[in-house]
């Protein structure tokens, strides 16, 4: 506690220096050390039920509320050839009733209790949570036992849904500028089907599933033994026990479903790819690189390498680009978590005309730079205060707790993660950052996708012009 | 970074997140916070065996400090100890967009986007640099439509008095650097381009113009002639006329502790000095008294935008708790009619919604969403038998006992957010409420009848009269448009544009 009331005390100082207009050099406002021991921790108690449903437990006092979460350990990446955008489907089916709650009652209840309530699928898992006031605890586990119990599944419900998946699709993806280009990008840069396809699905796929797939899915999937509970808030841990058996414990478990195999070949070659895009007014380009899973030594030092290139707008890639270059409206990037193979990202979002191969020259000299000189010590602090900074801001709102608990539970079986993951950045080196650039963001590893704006006709005098 | 939530449906969407948000976003703020994206029910179906409690949980909403400095600014502290961080809002009332020059579309946004590019003593990338290295960020921003611009910032509590002086010193001595600014216009020009292919603001841009006509509120963005006009002059003099102490909220939440930071503030804010600027702004227009359809083109959408409205209240209106109830009736969430018809009965979308907008000026109810094309008409036929309904019927009993338990069980969960608590202390202020206004609230929305709602149903929300925008592939939707009134075209920029768009070059820009 020493150091952090230390700073208070010399920041006090310079504020009334600054305020009272006396120039002071940059340089004055010296970066703070970052705490390698979290000054927050959150409490973790773990407990597995007779049918292997995992249960994770935070008590948290201060506000009269509690988030559950039910992670399953399937998304996209467990869908075969010809049923891409099941798990997402599927996630839609999980609101349309069981076998004590009718079709839409479980987000009524929730709702008009006051209540936050969703649920996402990813490649890696899917999540279905609500956040209610502490007093509708047991109304929460009635409704989720309920629909992992015995979900109600008819032809009405999968036709409506199935429209519905497939409005979300044109609405995020067909009728939005850049929208194919995420699935472009996957499809190109992954060679096995589980990443290579997109978790929205294809739209002939979503036509044909059947109910039968429904069902099957859900038998093998949806069981207590592939999910992980967590439940976060103003609770006793004993009586929030009891009740998660009361209400889950019953539910058979299956066997266990079959294993996802992510394992990519080794690259030899570039891919490039140029697209065209109806709705976008600006080129943008994408440059990524296909790395390692979540939660491992190297992915951190990615972590922290995105962000040393892409983090705020002190960061290199923005300065370059934005600013000193002047040929980028927007740059983003930096290292997504997967449980297999990580994708490394770099975006830019080009001015109108820009010549896309100066942009991508400039991001490949900044990346070679990295792997020539390394990167500075303000840089490795900076980093690490804002990853304390975000350790921080991730622990603050039950429902995100306990949705990254849920997550961290199932892709690598450490809820724990929440509080530790500081460590984990701590112990990268700069070195480390210099190797894995080396390492994983060489030219024959990337995949490269241009956007461009899909060309207009050229305007004639009169009459009518082509339709395209 | 790991700690945060990555993106929903796709993991990149994280990535790219930071591409979409930094580009001007369009729409207006709603009165219901609660916008889900959930997945609800087919038909409503109650079975009414999960357990429920009846007790709706009481609480008491933590009042933050408050007090008022010597040259008039108005402090809010609301100390939450339970994390490392603090969270600061500057909010200066006179210096959003409502009081530009009609001339200059845009110059109090451009004035505060600029303010961390340089000041007397730092440069852009030395603020970048220090925000970044003290765990901390810092952005100003104001919105199209809002009187106020906003200056945020956030961070780690030990490194609060640092950042809180550097946030100070770039709201109170920005330079506007010319290299700066010629920069600055670079990038939001071609970003003007990239907002108007996106169908959500080209709705919202034409329903603005329709309802508000010359009223400051319709102007939605800057313009490529009014980024080319202004100049670091015309910033500063913007800054100095418009950011004023007196008209200026500060509100600070988090781990800070506010005997000892009032203190501060009153020598660190001391220069900061009082001027003679006070605050008016003209009322609103009346409502339209006429439907209009207007239809901008977007060759190849394979949805339609569909947005409908009228101007209604301002925030001070008695009739304030009636709407916001008659709003979660309609289709302010997943569980109201709009929602239930036409996504879980119909499946003609992702999800429609209802808003009510109401600020220091009158704002509109709208209803809009975005459907695919075919069923255009579909769509249309029961967004009004939505509206009609809601004007014609009594809301049930059992319905109107749902809405009012939604907007005011919500307040427990409110607990758990500093920023969203002292959200509510802003509101207050800047509409001069009394001090037990929220204390009291829930009770308003307890009380409101369905008669109530009927009531400003039949006042407000009339088909006959609102205005609709749809957005969307005109060759295959403007006969279906034309049934509800003259159907007047309109391009990408908001002007009348030519007939019929035989080509995918309707969009001008």
């Amino acid at each position: 506690m020493k150091r952090f009331l230390f700073h208070w005390v010399a920041a006090a100082a310079l504020s009334l220096c600054i305020a009272g207009g006396v120039a002071s050099a940059p340089q004055q406002i010296a970066p703070a050390q970052a705490a390698v021991v979290p000054k927050v921790q959150i409490p973790i108690q773990q407990f597995t039920l007779e049918n292997g449903l995992r249960v994770v437990l935070s008590e948290d006092h201060a506000a009269p509320t509690v988030s559950l979460c039910i992670t399953f350990d399937v998304g996209s990446r467990n869908e075969l050839a010809g049923h891409t955008g099941f798990a997402h489907l599927f996630e839609h089916m999980m609101f349309q009733g069981s076998q004590n709650v009718g079709k839409g009652e479980h987000l009524i209840l929730v709702r008009v209790n006051g209540g936050d309530v969703n649920g996402t699928t990813t490649q890696d898992s899917t999540n279905y949570f609500e956040r209610v006031p502490a007093n509708q605890l047991d109304m929460a586990l009635f409704l989720e036992s309920d629909r992992m119990r015995a979900l109600r599944i008819n032809q009405a419900n999968l036709d409506n849904q199935r429209n519905t998946v497939q409005e979300e699709r044109r609405l995020r993806i067909d009728n939005q500028a850049y929208g194919k280009t995420y699935e472009i990008v996957d499809g190109l840069a992954y060679d096995s089907f589980a990443y290579k396809h997109s978790a929205m699905g294809s739209m002939d796929d979503l036509n044909a599933a059947s109910l039968e797939d429904v069902a099957s899915f859900f038998k093998t999937y949806y069981a207590p033994n592939n999910a992980v509970l967590t439940l976060v808030g103003d609770f006793k841990t004993p009586e929030a026990l009891a009740k998660i058996k009361k209400y889950f414990e019953d539910i058979p478990s299956q066997p266990a479903p079959p294993a996802v195999d992510v394992a990519e070949p080794a690259r030899t070659a570039q891919r490039r790819l140029q697209v065209e895009d109806s709705f976008a007014k600006l080129p943008r380009l994408d440059i990524v690189y296909k790395t390692v899973p979540g939660n491992t030594p190297d992915w951190y030092a990615l972590d922290m390498l995105g962000d040393i290139l892409f983090g705020g707008t002190s960061s290199r890639l923005y300065q370059l680009l934005v600013k000193e270059k002047a040929v980028a409206l927007q740059v983003g990037g930096g290292i997504a978590e997967r449980r297999g193979p990580s994708l490394f990202q770099a975006i830019a979002l080009m001015k109108p005309g820009q010549d896309a191969g100066e942009v991508e020259t400039l991001i490949n000299e900044e990346f070679e730079r990295v792997k020539k000189d390394g990167v500075t010590q303000a840089e490795m602090d900076k980093v690490r205060i804002q990853d304390r900074l975000a350790q921080a801001a991730g622990l603050t709102g039950t429902l995100n707790r306990a949705r990254t608990m849920g997550r961290d539970a199932v892709y690598f079986h450490d809820p724990g993660l929440i509080n530790t993951a500081l460590v984990n950045y701590s112990e990268v080196t700069a070195a480390d950052i210099q190797r894995v650039a080396r390492q994983y963001l060489g030219a024959e590893q990337s995949t490269v996708v241009l956007t461009v704006p899909k060309a207009q006709p050229p305007p004639t005098q009169e009459g009518p012009r082509e339709k395209q | 970074m790991r700690f945060t939530m990555r993106g929903k449906f796709f993991p990149q969407a994280a990535v790219v997140a930071v591409l979409a948000c930094a580009l001007p976003a369009a729409g207006w703020s709603q009165v219901d916070t609660g916008q889900d994206k959930a997945i609800p029910p087919s038909k409503v179906e109650r079975l009414n065996r999960a357990p429920v409690s009846k007790e709706i949980l009481k609480v008491t909403l933590p009042r933050p400090v408050e007090t008022t400095l010597p040259n008039g600014i108005r402090v809010l502290i609301l100390e939450d100890h339970r994390f490392p961080l603090a969270a600061v809002e500057f909010d200066i009332d006179g210096a959003g967009q409502m009081y530009e020059p009609a001339n200059l579309p845009g110059l109090a946004v451009t004035t505060a986007r600029m303010l961390d590019q340089g000041t007397k003593t730092r440069t852009s990338k030395q603020i970048a640099e220090q925000i970044d290295s003290l765990g901390a960020s810092l952005s100003a921003s104001s919105g199209f439509g809002s009187g106020s611009t906003s200056l945020f910032a956030s961070g780690l509590s030990d490194t609060f008095d640092q950042w809180f002086a550097l946030a100070s010193e770039v709201l109170l001595h920005p330079s506007f650097p010319a290299d700066e600014l010629a920069q600055y216009r670079s990038r939001a020009k071609p970003a003007l381009l990239q907002q108007r292919a996106q169908p959500g603001f080209l709705a919202f841009q034409t329903m603005s113009r329709a309802l508000y006509g010359t009223y400051p509120a319709a102007v939605v963005s800057s313009t490529p002639e009014s980024l080319d006009a202004v100049t670091p002059e015309l910033l500063a003099n913007w800054h100095d006329a418009h950011y004023a102490p007196q008209n200026t909220v500060l509100a600070i939440s988090g781990d800070v502790h506010a005997d000892a930071l009032i203190a501060k503030l009153r020598q660190s804010l001391a220069e900061w000095k009082r001027s003679k600027e006070t605050v008016k702004l003209q009322p609103a227009p009346p409502p339209a008294t006429q439907t209009k359809v207007f239809l901008v083109d977007r060759p190849g959408s394979v949805q339609t935008t569909l947005l409908m409205g009228n101007l209604a209240i301002d925030r001070t209106n008695p009739d304030y708790p009636a709407l916001v109830v008659l709003n979660e009736v309609l289709g302010a969430g997943s569980a109201s009619r709009l929602f239930l018809n036409l996504r879980e009965e119909k499946g003609y979308t992702y999800g429609v919604y209802s808003s009510v907008t109401a600020r220091k000026y009158a704002g509109p109810w709208t209803a809009g969403g975005d459907l695919r094309t075919e069923v255009t008409g579909g769509a249309m036929t029961e967004f009004l038998r939505e509206l009609n309904r809601i004007r014609d019927e009594k809301v049930p009993d059992d319905e109107m006992d749902a809405a009012k338990r939604t907007v005011v069980a919500s307040f427990a969960l409110s607990l758990e957010s500093p920023q969203q608590l002292i959200g509510y202390a802003i509101t207050r202020k800047a509409y001069n409420f009394p001090a037990d206004y929220w204390d009291k609230y829930p009770a308003q929305i307890t009380a409101v009848t369905a008669d109530d709602v009927q009531r400003v149903a039949k006042k407000y929300i009339n088909p006959a009269t609102m205005q609709l925008v749809a957005v969307g592939d005109a060759e295959k939707i403007k006969s279906v448009l034309e049934k509800y009134g003259p159907v007047e075209m309109v391009d990408a920029s908001g002007k009348p544009a030519a007939e019929p768009a035989k080509s995918p070059g309707g969009n001008s820009q």
